[in-house]
């Protein structure tokens, strides 16, 4: 065995330069594998973060439907009761009682219409950014005080700043007529310019109030120890549910199909460029074998008419092609983490990028996330491939006559 | 340039000497090329109907407001010029499509939800050139006249607002005294739109009628200018500019809308990046061939050498070789794209990820593009960096000693 | 004036750790018409000889004329320009472009030299005719013998009429019959064209074509025989 081991190494570099041509083919995609995969996936888990920190948290408890529709009358009855048995069965802080509906909020100078959510605000914390992007002002402070705070854009929108006034109007659950008068205590900057536009924040009991809740509210948040642990959260938060309320715990995939679709889309088209990549080396790489097999077909006559079976010529091609896709392979991972790992640090950003972060709530720098799948999914893909390009000149040689092959000068 | 002709056959017969490695490098460029076309045609599809379809809901290619209405846009920053000077201006000017409106924030009221809208008061005579739906396709009726007394919705909103036409809703907004204005509207027609967020976002009513519930008189809050391409508005936007002095600001789309602005760089950056990272991959191939077929060639090379053929001319024959290889694989790559995009063109639907390709701000059908500046930028880079690629093995080529690679074995 | 001098010409190489002198002072002069062999065994140094007078290689020392114009201390191009029209070249094998046919190998020096197509065309007719190869001109180099590949060698050598021919054992890999064929073939187009032979051999049998026999040993000339006056 050791001989053929031998003997592949030694074929393998008969050529030095088209070898290494063949490998700089691997070595190039796998770096760039290696690369796209750890900033997409770091991207990736930035986007899901991001997008659940700022109002979704990982599940909700609501009405059936309400996911689709927001309506007002979707509601989850005695809110802030069941948001506490929750706190005290999960034995966790980080669940937190949510009305939500749209008025009419007026300053002395505009009007503007607006989503309203009636959050507690001791918990509201615990499962949303928002409270902590408060950067002018304060946070809200009790459940019944008469405060808001606003997104940016919208105070500028309104011309207001703390301290200032802004009147409520909207149509209570039954359908009538609310409003209430409140005052601004703080304004909020999340950098999302439709948050920052579209957003308030009151107190939950004032709500409720407002609004002729009845002590209801729409959405219970819950966060957990991470995505991982969500289908077990969600059973036990199932299982505190009143027995004979309709009520459903969706978790954030539900709550935002977009997110995990935005993800698939983008991977899709990523996909489509790593495919063509890993096709365009095995072309790099069938090339190679075949013509190191059709230069070789007068040696490999020779030994084929002293008896050596065609087969064994083939494992031989096989196990050349193996060294030469593990060169390109060892070589692609290791500078393709380098490579990688400088921008772990480092970061990556390009013109334009940050409008476009924007949009996802995403910083304007990027930073890849290297681990062990990031670092071997493309090359192993990329080694497979290089594999089958091994085929049809290992398969050739079975196809050939001694005496004919023998014959080519 | 009379050696031209021998120098060409010479390359040509050599091409297909070993027409199985030059088959491979031709498959491998084909598909290389195909997917750096057909990856920009989805792109530019893409970026092209994003573009297309907000520049029918937003700005127009050239747009005109208040000075202040961007950062405030409330009726308070209207335009000064009355709607009839408007006409004097623009029609007489020779301005084909333009249309002015009144654009106001509101909330639309039913009798079970309400949300915050964006109120269109239009003319429907001058917006069947420029609006980015298509009136047939209006459920209902769209508005017949500037002075229509009914309002035309999106069947998003309508679902959400629970309502259908013939019902009523009360849309609220705000004059220009800070007084509320309000007025009751019967739903006459409901759009679709490429994405739910349009049809969430606009309410149209006519101009008129606007006016009236505003009260503000003959005004205008935009005017809108569309031309033929929105890569190219500079002559609209100098014409417009020219024909109005600075009590409004005129502004072009990309100024309004950065991130379709920066979307369409980015895609521009893109499609470079990615022909020139094919190339790359490809390129280890070429190289690889060239040589490959240099080093079996050297006793003719020698040959050709002793005979007097200047080493210029033996490099001119291994790059006209090479080119030769490239136009090739090119005109395959792209007749396959042509082949694989036409039929595409009717579109592709990606509908399963509808909502995260809306979170991309993009529809749930792509309709590739196949643009012939495209096909010639990654043609042109091909044959570039395919010409640079094979100037090393051509000038090692040309370097042979006669005498030691004649006698070579 | 005569069509080849060599003066003192010296010439080393270098093989393994050993130098060994393939030219070693080498003087001869060969007159315009006249028909040489130049024999040597193996390593005798006619080739180096050969490949001095075709300014294929520079000699270390000395100095190499071709009709009367000094030749090795010419730059490349001015040597491939050299080479292109003014001498014939046959070699021991290998001497035709695959991927051209007889025709197209024997119209190859013209082309480059830039000779309008319809006197290259003529030109090859008759020669191809003259060394015997009417019907095969389409033939490419893999389809004909050894002998018919050395004589369209032979014939893209002289269509475009070069003062001199150098040929470096073109027998080499012909049986006699073939040899022989080739030989005469020398003979005639030397005296029918008047044309400069210089053959390097170490076949016997070729060397009594031969009008003037220089023999050689060690790089050095040892013998230089008039065989016309014998």
């Amino acid at each position: 065995m050791k001989i053929v081991l031998r003997l592949a190494w030694r074929n393998l570099w008969r050529h030095p330069r088209r070898t290494w041509l063949t490998t700089g083919a691997m070595v190039f995609s796998n770096i760039l594998l290696v690369f796209m995969i750890s900033l997409q996936f770091g991207m990736y888990g930035l986007m899901i973060d991001n997008a659940l920190q700022i109002f979704t948290g990982h599940m909700q408890v609501q009405a059936p439907d309400y996911k689709d529709d927001q309506k007002m009358r979707q509601i989850v009855p005695d809110i802030v009761p069941l948001a506490k048995t929750i706190r005290e069965e999960l034995d966790s802080e980080m669940v937190a009682a949510r009305g939500l509906t749209f008025a009419l909020a007026s300053s002395e100078e505009r009007s503007f219409g607006i989503g309203i959510y009636g959050v507690e605000p001791e918990f509201e914390a615990r499962v949303s950014n928002i409270p902590g992007l408060v950067s002018t002002g304060r946070y809200l402070a009790e459940s019944d005080a008469a405060e808001i705070v606003i997104g940016g854009v919208l105070a500028r929108n309104l011309r207001v700043g703390v301290g200032d006034e802004l009147t409520l109007l909207g149509s209570g659950l039954d359908g009538s007529f609310a409003a209430t008068v409140v005052d601004i205590v703080g304004v909020f900057d999340s950098g999302v310019n439709d948050i920052d536009r579209n957003i308030a924040e009151i107190p939950i009991g004032l709500f409720q109030d407002t609004f002729f809740m009845e002590g209801a509210g729409h959405q219970i948040v819950i966060v957990g120890d991470g995505l991982g642990a969500v289908p077990e959260l969600q059973a036990r938060v199932q299982s505190v549910l009143p027995a004979d309320s309709n009520l459903v715990v969706p978790d954030w995939d539900e709550l935002l199909p977009g997110l995990k679709q935005a993800i698939q889309a983008d991977m899709g088209s990523s996909f489509f460029m790593y495919f063509v990549l890993v096709v365009l080396v095995s072309f790099s790489v069938l090339n190679t074998q075949l013509m190191s097999v059709l230069e070789r077909t007068r040696e490999f006559g020779i030994v084929m008419a002293l008896g050596l079976k065609p087969g064994r010529l083939g494992r031989l091609v096989v196990l050349e092609t193996a060294m030469m896709g593990l060169i390109g392979t060892a070589i692609g991972i290791v500078a393709g983490g380098i490579v990688t790992s400088w921008f772990t640090t480092n970061g990556l950003a390009f013109p334009g990028m940050d409008e476009m972060a924007a949009r996802f709530n995403l910083p304007a720098r990027m930073y890849p996330e290297i681990n062990a799948f990031t670092l071997l999914a493309g090359p192993a893909i990329v080694f497979i491939f290089t594999m089958l390009a091994a085929i049809y000149p290992a398969v050739r040689l079975r196809w050939q006559n001694p005496v004919d092959a023998m014959r080519v000068a | 340039m009379r050696i031209f002709g021998v120098l060409f056959r010479l390359a040509w017969r050599n091409l297909w000497r070993n027409h199985r490695r030059t088959i491979i490098m031709l498959g491998a460029i084909g598909v290389g090329v195909w997917a750096m076309i057909f990856m920009t045609a989805l792109t530019r599809g893409m970026v092209d109907q994003m573009i297309t379809d907000s520049i029918g809901v937003l700005p127009g290619h050239v747009q005109m407001h208040h000075p202040d209405y961007q950062d405030d846009p409330s009726i308070a920053n209207r335009i000064s010029i009355s709607d009839a000077d408007l006409k004097d201006k623009f029609d007489d000017a020779g301005f084909e499509a333009w249309a002015s409106r009144v654009r106001v924030p509101a909330i639309i009221t039913s009798e079970r939800e309400s949300r915050g809208v964006t109120l269109l008061g239009v003319d429907p005579a001058a917006e069947s050139e420029i609006s980015f739906f298509d009136y047939e396709g209006v459920e209902g009726r769209f508005l017949d006249d500037a002075a229509d007394k009914g309002i035309v919705i999106g069947e998003e909103l309508a679902d959400t607002l629970e309502t259908e036409i013939g019902k009523r809703v009360v849309l609220m907004s705000q004059d220009p005294d800070n007084e509320i204005a309000d007025r009751g509207f019967r739903i006459v027609g409901l759009y679709s739109a490429s994405t739910k967020a349009v049809e969430e976002a606009y309410a149209f009513i006519g101009k008129t009628t606007a006016q009236k519930m505003l009260h503000i008189d003959d005004a205008t809050t935009e005017v809108v200018f569309l031309g033929d391409d929105y890569r190219n508005v500079e002559p609209i936007y100098d014409a417009v500019t020219s024909a109005v002095d600075d009590s409004v600001s005129v502004r072009r789309w990309y100024e309004i809308d950065t991130y379709l602005g920066t979307m369409m760089n980015v895609m521009d950056g893109f499609v470079l990046v990615w022909v020139v990272v094919i190339f790359m991959a490809l390129s280890f191939g070429l190289v690889n061939t060239l040589v490959m077929a240099v080093f079996e060639r050297v006793r003719e090379i020698g040959l050709m050498l002793a005979l007097g053929m200047k080493p210029g001319s033996i490099l001119g024959q291994i790059i006209i070789e090479s080119m030769l290889l490239m136009t090739l694989g090119l005109a395959a790559g792209n007749f396959l794209a042509w082949a694989t995009v036409t039929p595409l063109e009717s579109g592709i639907d990606v509908s399963i990820v509808s909502e995260g390709m809306e979170m991309w701000g993009a529809a749930s059908v792509l309709y590739p593009k196949l643009y012939a500046s495209d096909m010639i930028l990654a043609s042109g880079v091909v044959l570039l960096l395919g010409f640079l690629a094979s100037l090393s093995p051509a000038w090692r080529a040309s370097r042979y000693e006669p005498v030691e690679a004649i006698t070579k074995v | 004036m005569s069509a080849v001098r060599c003066v003192d010409l010296c010439k080393t190489y270098r093989q393994g750790d050993q130098d060994i002198k393939a030219l070693d002072h080498v003087s001869i002069e060969i007159g315009k018409g006249e028909f040489v062999c130049l024999s040597a065994p193996s390593g005798g140094g006619k080739t180096t000889l050969l490949n001095a007078i075709g300014g294929l290689d520079i000699p270390d020392s000395g100095e190499v004329y071709v009709d009367g114009e000094r030749i090795d201390n010419l730059s490349k191009g001015e040597l491939a320009d050299l080479r292109l029209q003014h001498i014939g070249f046959v070699f021991q094998a290998y001497n035709l472009i695959p991927v051209l046919s007889a025709r197209e190998n024997v119209e190859f020096v013209m082309q480059v030299q830039g000779m309008p197509a319809a006197e290259r065309r003529e030109k090859s007719n008759a020669i191809l005719k003259e060394v015997g190869l009417e019907g095969l001109e389409g033939r490419r180099p893999a389809e004909m013998s050894g002998g018919q590949q050395q004589r369209v060698a032979v014939a893209r050598a002289i269509a475009s009429r070069p003062a001199l021919v150098l040929a470096d054992e073109p027998t080499a890999n012909l049986d006699s019959k073939t040899a022989d064929e080739l030989m005469e073939l020398f003979t005639l187009l030397n005296k029918h064209h008047n044309t400069t032979f210089v053959i390097a051999t170490h076949d016997q049998r070729v060397m009594t074509y031969a009008g003037r026999l220089i023999r050689m040993l060690d790089g050095r000339i040892v013998d230089d025989i008039d065989q016309r006056a014998a």
